[in-house]
């Protein structure tokens, strides 16, 4: 695991470069088991970071998530470069941006951090509910040892491990001008298995769970916004002149919605898996996602967020591309 | 007459009997708990923390149509909320329903809501009380409820172990009691008095506070202070903490037109913490920022609310500390805002 006063040190380095404007890393929630992100502007400000199996964000999102204003006439655009602390995960969704050119890459600095599993803090907090004063957890082995009110218990790493850890391929980020950590090589693959369960559900089947889940959606975009991938300047959701999409909050329309953005994300989704994460009422939105990953790399041999040299799935044609799909 | 108690083996025919109007409880889709209208009483499910989306929806529908018509005619098909008939809100908690009656002075202010206020009129509010607070971000007690609290509720139940105590607050309360009769005993004397000493008791397990004294004055003061930019720097812009809250109740009304000319004026649901929330045509946005709008969801909250209606439209009922996707925390803000 990161050393966190190496990761401090680390931290106070590059917020104290000239040519950095900000760095953003992980802190101490406010309550309980939580870690929240943190925007560092200066060396006074790291004192606080850290990294823990706690830290389930991905930072990455917030590259393309910051609200630029126009810049006042006669002052300069502040070009200096956004630091960003990253997983092997989250590390992905820097390359998918940039193979699709979403920023150059000497705009960011990335402080890369090889990772062995973060936890799901739902099964967390089930399991270790009213939890207050701050808690701590580390990873040691096979094992999750997490620190509260004067206690120490220790649980196995598959208990309360995030699921997509459970498949991860990348566990040592693809993108990096820092390694925070000797890398970890690969430690779990991805089988597909809960995507061919579903798969061979019958078409009824298959309406009947998505309309549970869909029916629950409250449409408050925190799949759409948390989405690293989700980066258009001006969402199609969001437009009201033509509205492509409507409002009404029905199973219809957030239909519509989730199959949309699902198609949106075929060959782009790099699986950090922070919609779902984020969901409020727990629609497994991965399963859609993992559904067109799975696709993508059974037709095209292709991961997206694998390298900046690959181009965008979707702009690439060859002769020989599968299409005996196509109806 | 002697207080009512309502056997748990008895809740299932109880529940039966309500439903000869439209029944509103929690009930569980997949593993999360929504208030549904129910037809069998086995789908309630009572014994629960709290739900995630709170019973607002069923006074203030995520989406409304308000009427219909066809373009290039200019007859209109209004809606009608008395057909909704008379709703029984069964099993909410003490803090959401606190919510409702804080709602309920926006929407009969300047303008009185129709299709809201009718919705209320016809709809009898059932709680809950709370025995143990649902969540370690409770913090109703600080805003004037409790755990107990009776605000804007018609009856009280309280879970004693095999029964729950009946107790009717308002003129609906003692209608519903009488409809509910054949299906009720007599509660041991001093149930009332044990109850009050379990109020006590859950109270005394709520551990987030704050003090709200001076905040509504403070904030105005505050406008320009560097606070608002550290405590939203992390925020998504989703409407998670908007749209789960029980007081919140901004909303946008939109056409929906179908192709053959059929349409729709709605009303729904809409977040200060929209990007467009604000948008003006021109293109200008005076809240250009999450950094405004974060300011704006607590002002609105914190200063503008109580300033116009004397009471602050929280009733911390902790789903938007407990739901945020990036622990930004509503008590920790009004910490700084207080230290500020």
């Amino acid at each position: 695991m990161v050393d966190v006063n190496k990761l401090r040190e680390k931290a106070k380095e590059v917020v104290s470069r000239d040519d950095v404007r900000l760095l953003i890393g992980y802190r101490p929630g406010t309550y309980g088991f939580r870690a929240r992100p943190a925007f560092v502007l200066g060396p006074d400000e790291v004192d606080e970071l850290i990294f823990t199996p706690a830290c389930v964000n991905n930072l990455a999102s917030y590259i393309t998530l910051e609200e630029k204003l126009p810049v006042p006439r006669g002052e300069e655009p502040d070009l200096r470069k956004v630091a960003v602390m990253v997983k092997g995960c989250d590390s992905r969704a820097l390359v998918q941006q940039m193979e699709e050119k979403a920023y150059d890459r000497d705009r960011i600095l990335v402080l890369g951090i090889p990772c062995k599993g973060v936890v799901d803090m739902a099964k967390v907090e089930a399991r270790f509910p009213n939890v207050l004063e701050r808690g701590e957890i580390a990873l040691e082995g096979d094992k999750f040892v997490l620190s509260f009110d004067g206690t120490r218990e220790e649980v196995a790493r598959e208990e309360l491990v995030a699921d997509k850890c459970l498949r991860c391929r990348y566990p040592t980020p693809l993108v990096y001008d820092e390694l925070l950590d000797e890398a970890v090589e690969r430690f779990a693959d991805d089988d597909y298995s809960d995507v061919s369960e579903l798969e061979k559900r019958s078409a009824a089947d298959k309406w009947a769970y998505w309309e549970e889940k869909f029916s629950r959606c409250i449409r408050c975009y925190s799949c759409r916004n948390v989405c690293p991938m989700c980066y258009c300047e001006d969402c199609v959701l969001d437009r009201l002149q033509p509205q492509w999409m409507r409002r009404s909050v029905d199973i219809s329309e957030n239909t519509a919605y989730h199959i949309s953005r699902a198609y949106h994300l075929a060959g782009r989704c790099i699986q950090c898996g922070e919609c779902q994460r984020v969901c409020p009422v727990d629609i497994p939105l991965m399963e859609l996602n993992r559904k067109f990953y799975k696709d993508v790399e059974e037709l095209y041999d292709y991961e997206p967020g694998t390298s900046v040299e690959n181009p965008p799935l979707l702009s690439t044609f060859k002769v020989d591309d599968r299409e005996d799909f196509i109806l | 007459m002697a207080v009512k108690k309502l056997s748990k083996e008895k809740v299932g025919e109880a529940l039966g009997e309500l439903s000869k109007f439209r029944l509103i409880a929690p009930a569980k889709s997949d593993e999360v708990v929504v208030f549904k209208q129910i037809s069998d009483p086995g789908e309630a499910f009572l014994d629960y923390g709290n739900s995630t989306v709170p019973p607002k929806k069923f006074a203030f529908p995520q989406t409304e149509t308000l009427f219909r018509f066809m373009v290039g005619s200019p007859e209109l098909k209004e809606k009608n909320v008395e057909e909704e008939g008379t709703t029984v809100i069964f099993g909410l908690r003490p803090c959401d329903a606190r919510a409702m009656s804080i709602v309920d002075k926006l929407f009969s202010w300047d303008f009185d809501d129709p299709y809201y206020l009718k919705r209320r009129e016809l709809t009898t509010l059932v709680g809950m009380a709370c025995v143990e607070p649902p969540s370690v971000n409770c913090f109703c007690t600080s805003l004037g409820g409790s755990p107990f609290g009776t605000e804007g509720l018609d009856m009280l139940l309280t879970d004693m172990g095999d029964y729950y105590l009946v107790q009717p607050l308002t003129d609906k309360g003692k209608k519903l009691e009488e409809t509910l009769s054949a299906h009720l005993e007599d509660a041991p004397a001093d149930d009332e008095k044990k109850a009050e000493g379990m109020a006590k008791e859950s109270e005394g397990k709520i551990r987030r506070s704050i003090d709200t004294e001076g905040i509504p004055e403070k904030l105005p003061t505050l406008w320009d202070n560097e606070l608002w930019k550290r405590v939203s720097a992390a925020c998504l812009g989703c409407g998670i903490c908007t749209f789960l809250c029980p007081t919140c109740h901004c909303f946008d009304i939109q056409d929906e037109v179908d192709e053959g000319g059929e349409g729709r004026r709605c009303r729904m649901w809409d977040s200060c913490m929209f990007e467009e929330y604000t948008l003006h045509a021109s293109g200008h946005n005076p809240r250009p920022t999450r950094r405004e709008r974060t300011r704006n969801r607590i002002n609105h909250k914190y200063s503008y609310y109580p300033s116009r209606f004397e009471v602050i439209a929280c009733v911390g009922c902790g789903r938007c500390i407990n739901l945020c996707p990036v622990n930004i925390d509503i008590l920790d803000i009004l910490d700084q805002v207080v230290d500020a």
